[in-house]
C-alpha cells in the first residue's frame, strides 16, 4: 500500500529575481512499513523533502498526499493537529528540551492528545523501555550520552504512536558504537512496530540498514550513474 | 487549545540565573517607581483634599484666596458674623467659628537659628478643636493664652528638619525672636495639619505684633454656603470673601498637579527603561530557544500556545519582582514623611497603591514577553530547526 504519495512536488525560494528550487518536480512514492533511505549531496534537498513530508513546511506546487489526504491543502492549524497524529521528527541535534527530564520530554507529545495521566504515564514508560532507558527517566538531558539522548529523542518520536517516522541524520552526531545502536533501534521500530521510516544521511555505512536508498541531487532524483529517474514511482 | 505544562515555564525561569536576576530585579526597580510614584501623589493629594470638613467655609481677605498666610482681616470678623448669620453649628452656646492666624515662619532650636524651610504657625482659640475636628491631641496638652506654649504636628519636625525627639513635651523652639515651650503634640492625619505648629491666638498675634488676623473657619448647621457668602459680600468695608474649606484645599491640590504629574511622567519615563530593559533580556533569553520551540511547533503545539508559556515565564519574574518591591516599599516607605512647599504628608502605601505597583509589575511582564516571543516564533519551522 502506498502512504505516501507525491507528484511533481516542488518548493522554491525566491530571493530578488532570483529562484532557488531546492525541490524541482520530485515524483515519489512510499510504501507502509517501508525503510526509506535519502542520501545526496550537501544542498541536494534532502531535508527540504523531509520537511515537507512531515508537514512542517509546504509545497510551492505539486501533490503531496499521505494516507489519502492531499496535506499541502491543510491549514497551518490543521497541519500542526496533523503532525501530532502522523509524524515522529527525529533530528540530528536531537533537540531535548534542556530543563525537562527524559520523562517529560517523552511525555510533551502526548499533551497534544487526550489522554489522562496514567495512559501518558503508561505510554512514557512503554517508550522509554523500548529505547533500553527504563532507568534514566527522571535523568537531565546533560546528564546523558549522546547517544542516550537521541535513544529518548526517538523514544519522543514513537510514543504518540505515529504511523510516520522522519530522522534527519540521526547518526550524524554519534559515535560509530552509538551510531550502530541508533541504527538498529530503528530498524526494530520498522520491522516490529511497523512503522514508516525516512531517514536523510550521507553515511553510506547508515543506509545500508534500509530496505530502500534513493539519491537526490539538485532537488531531483537520480540513479547511481547520476541521471534522473522515474524508478521512485511504482 | 493543548498547552504546555506550567512547569516548563517555571523551570525556564532557572535557564539563567544571571537573566532571572535582571528580570526579578528589573520588575522590582519598576514596580518601586511606581507605587513610589503612587503613594507619593496619592498621599500628597490626600493631605490636601481631607484637610478640608465638608461644612466648613473661610472668610479670608479679598483677593487672598490663594493663600490664607496672605490673608488679613479684621479681628472682629467673628462677633460681625455671629450677630448677623444664623444658623451657625455651635455647641453649649459655644458658635462653631474659629478667628484663626496664619503664619510662614522660620522655627530653629535656639536663639538665632532658623530652619531651612518655614512652617506654618497657627494662632488658635478654643473654638479651633470644634472646626477642625481631624485635630487629635496625643500627649501634653493644648497651649493656654499668656505663656509663650506650643503643641506640634506629628510631622512638623520633618518639616523643620529636626529629628523627632528634638520636639519632646518641655523643649523650646525659637520664632518671632521668642522661645516657645512645646507642652503637647498633636495628630491630624492625612492633614496639612499634620506638620504645623499650634499656639494661641492671643500670643501669635502680640508677638508679631499684628492686629489682624488671617481668616475665619465656620462650620454651618441651618446655614449655607449662600448665607456667608452674602455676609461677605454685603460687608463691603471688612473687604472679605467667603470660600468652601472643600474649594480652598481643592485649588491648593489643583495649584500642585504639575508636580504630581511631574513626578507620574518621570516614574513612568524611568519604567518605560525597564520596560527596554525587560524586553532586551527577554529577547536574549528567547533567541536562545528559537530551535527548541521550532522542535515544539513540529510535535505539533499551536504558536499560541507556546507564546502563553513564554508570556507565564515572563509574568512569573515580573510578579516575583513586584511583590517584593511591594515587601520592600512597605518597609521602607510606609509612613515616611515626605516635606512639600505646603508642609508635610507620610506616604501611605495603601491597598490600591500597591495593588497598582502589583499591576504595573504583571503588565511590564506580558507587554514585555510579547515582542521577544514574537521574534521568536516568527520564522517558518524549518527555519527555526536550522538555527543554532
Ligand atoms: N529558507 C530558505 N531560503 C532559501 N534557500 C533555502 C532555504 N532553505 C533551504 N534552502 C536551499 O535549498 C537547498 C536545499 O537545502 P536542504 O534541503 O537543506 O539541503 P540538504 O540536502 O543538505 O538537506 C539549499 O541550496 C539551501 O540553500
Ligand atoms: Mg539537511
Amino acid at each position: 500500500m502506498v502512504l505516501i504519495e507525491c507528484r511533481k512536488l516542488t518548493k522554491e525560494y525566491r530571493k530578488g529575481d532570483m529562484v532557488i528550487r531546492p525541490l524541482d518536480g520530485l515524483d515519489l512514492d512510499v510504501e507502509a512499513g517501508e525503510f526509506l533511505a535519502l542520501m545526496g549531496p550537501s544542498g541536494s534537498g534532502k531535508t527540504t523533502l523531509l520537511n515537507l513530508i512531515a508537514g512542517i513546511d509546504s509545497p510551492t506546487s505539486g501533490s503531496l498526499v499521505i494516507d489519502g489526504q492531499d496535506i499541502s491543502k491543510l491549514s497551518r492549524s490543521a497541519l500542526a493537529n496533523w503532525r501530532a497524529t502522523y509524524i515522529g521528527y527525529i533530528f540530528q541535534l536531537y533537540n531535548l528540551v534542556p530543563v525537562l527530564t527524559a520523562y517529560e520530554n517523552v511525555e510533551l507529545p502526548l499533551l497534544l492528545h487526550k489522554l489522562s495521566r496514567k495512559e501518558r504515564h503508561e505510554r512514557v514508560a512503554t517508550a522509554l523501555s523500548l529505547v533500553g532507558l527504563a532507568d534514566r527517566h527522571d535523568h537531565y538531558p546533560r546528564q546523558l550520552s549522546g547517544g542516550q539522548e537521541q535513544r529518548v529523542a526517538i523514544a519522543r518520536a514513537i510514543v504518540a504512536d505515529p504511523k510516520i517516522l522522519v530522522a534527519d541524520e540521526p547518526t550524524g552526531d554519534l559515535d560509530k558504537a552509538s551510531a550502530l545502536a541508533i541504527m538498529q533501534l530503528l530498524q526494530r521500530l520498522v520491522r516490529d512496530l511497523g512503522k514508516t521510516l525516512i531517514m536523510v544521511t550521507h553515511d553510506p555505512n547508515t543506509a545500508e540498514f534500509a530496505s530502500r536508498t534513493l539519491h537526490l541531487d539538485k532537488g531531483r532524483l537520480v540513479d547511481q550513474s547520476g541521471h534522473a529517474t522515474m524508478e521512485a514511482v511504482r | 487549545m493543548k498547552i504546555l505544562p506550567f512547569d516548563y515555564a517555571v523551570r525556564n525561569l532557572g535557564r539563567s540565573r544571571l537573566r532571572l536576576t535582571l528580570s526579578v530585579a528589573g520588575s522590582a526597580l519598576v514596580v518601586m517607581l511606581v507605587i513610589g510614584a503612587a503613594a507619593f501623589v496619592r498621599s500628597m493629594g490626600n493631605s490636601l483634599v481631607s484637610s478640608a470638613s465638608p461644612d466648613n467655609v473661610i472668610l479670608l481677605g479679598a483677593g487672598s484666596e490663594e493663600s490664607i498666610e496672605r490673608s488679613e482681616i479684621s479681628a472682629t470678623v467673628p462677633t460681625q458674623l455671629t450677630g448677623t448669620v444664623p444658623g451657625i453649628r455651635s455647641q453649649l452656646n459655644v458658635p462653631f467659628v474659629s478667628p484663626e492666624v496664619h503664619m510662614a515662619l522660620a522655627v530653629g532650636t535656639r536663639q538665632g537659628e532658623a530652619s531651612h524651610q518655614q512652617v506654618v504657625v497657627r494662632g488658635v482659640t478654643h473654638t479651633a478643636y470644634a472646626v477642625h475636628p481631624q485635630v487629635r491631641i496625643t500627649s501634653g496638652r493644648a497651649p493656654r493664652p499668656g505663656n509663650n506654649e506650643i503643641m506640634v504636628g506629628r510631622l512638623a519636625h520633618t518639616r523643620i528638619g529636626l529629628r523627632p525627639e528634638a520636639l519632646a513635651i518641655g523643649n523650646h523652639l525659637w520664632f518671632d525672636d521668642q522661645p516657645w515651650e512645646i507642652v503637647g503634640h498633636f495628630q491630624a492625619d492625612r492633614t496639612v495639619m499634620d506638620a504645623e505648629i499650634w499656639t494661641a491666638l492671643s500670643d501669635l498675634m502680640i508677638a508679631a505684633k499684628r492686629s489682624t488676623i488671617s481668616c475665619v473657619v465656620v462650620t454651618l448647621d441651618e446655614a449655607t454656603f449662600a448665607d456667608i457668602d452674602a455676609f461677605a459680600k454685603s460687608r463691603l468695608d471688612l473687604e472679605l470673601v467667603a470660600m468652601r474649606e472643600m474649594d480652598y484645599y481643592n485649588q491648593l491640590s489643583a495649584f500642585y498637579k504639575p508636580v504630581m504629574i511631574m513626578v507620574w511622567v518621570t516614574a513612568g519615563l524611568i519604567a518605560l527603561g525597564g520596560l527596554f530593559g525587560g524586553l532586551n533580556t527577554m529577547y536574549a533569553a528567547f533567541s536562545a530557544r528559537v530551535r527548541e520551540v521550532g522542535m515544539l511547533q513540529a510535535l505539533g503545539f499551536a504558536r499560541r500556545a507556546i507564546v502563553l508559556s513564554l508570556v507565564q515565564e515572563s509574568m512569573l519574574a515580573a510578579a516575583a519582582g513586584a511583590i517584593i518591591a511591594a515587601g520592600l516599599c512597605l518597609l521602607l516607605f510606609d509612613g515616611v514623611s515626605v516635606r512639600f512647599a505646603m508642609g508635610a504628608f507620610g506616604l501611605r502605601m495603601d491597598a490600591v497603591t500597591l495593588m497598582l505597583g502589583l499591576v504595573a509589575g504583571l503588565l511590564l511582564g506580558f507587554i514585555g514577553a510579547l515582542p521577544p516571543a514574537w521574534r521568536c516564533l516568527r520564522l517558518p519551522i524549518a527555519e527555526a530547526l536550522k538555527a543554532a
